[in-house]
């Protein structure tokens, strides 16, 4: 889970390394899925999100991609 | 709160606190506990993804989203720094604290240097982007590499 400064770099990531590239996700939307891990992470009600939760926070922030499914046996 | 909430929230008050990962021993004497007790909580809490230890099953490699060793992504707040796991979890201990800070970091493919403020309410706008080589479903199978 990297930063990168643009799309192309990503891309250039990629091919380097023969993969291909993931859906982008901007530094926005990076932080509502930080806010909705860990926001609660230090008081005693703190827990992980479940596959459902996980799938309605991606959703939430605009990732709808299988990729973000957290039961997803399609990408290898 | 039961047994391994105890642990749980003395684990990540430390990370907070001094931004470095607890001993056993310093988790049993804070929870007036053994050592072995604590273990055997630490396990289950790897169970249950809450923690990642390293082959001995004491020593905290990571309490997400705090790193337990040094990592490119680090992250400033109040008077303290902290090691991030990966880019998701830079952003993960702002949230966390729930205070300002600073986000240090580097584009994974030109090692240009990210310096991005954070406060309360999120980070700085910034056309840099976030990408995951590893699918959601598969990132507990190797946290690490993740």
């Amino acid at each position: 889970m990297l930063f990168f400064r643009s799309e192309e770099l990503v891309n250039a990531w990629c091919q380097a390394r023969g993969i291909r590239p993931r859906p982008l996700v901007t530094m926005a939307q990076l932080w509502e899925l930080a806010v909705a891990w860990y926001a609660t992470r230090l008081s005693p009600e703190a827990r992980r999100p479940g596959p459902d939760e996980m799938r309605r926070i991606f959703a939430r922030v605009g990732l709808n991609d299988p990729f973000w499914d957290p039961q997803a046996d399609t990408f290898g | 709160m039961d047994f391994d909430t105890n642990i749980r929230l003395a684990v990540y008050q430390h990370f907070a606190s001094t931004g470095q990962a607890p001993s056993l021993a310093q988790v049993a004497a804070q929870l007036t506990s053994s050592e072995q007790d604590v273990r055997l909580g630490y396990a289950r809490l790897r169970a249950n993804r809450v923690l990642l230890l390293e082959p001995d099953g004491e020593t905290i490699r990571m309490a997400p989203p705090f790193s337990g060793v040094p990592t490119p992504h680090t992250v400033e707040a109040g008077r303290q720094t902290y090691f991030a796991n990966c880019a998701w979890d830079a952003l993960g201990i702002p949230a966390a604290l729930h205070q300002p800070a600073v986000v240090y970091s580097s584009c994974g493919q030109s090692g240009a240097p990210l310096n991005l403020q954070v406060r309360p309410g999120g980070p700085e706008p910034s056309p840099w982007l976030f990408h995951c080589q590893v699918p959601a479903a598969r990132w507990w199978v190797d946290l690490v590499f993740t």
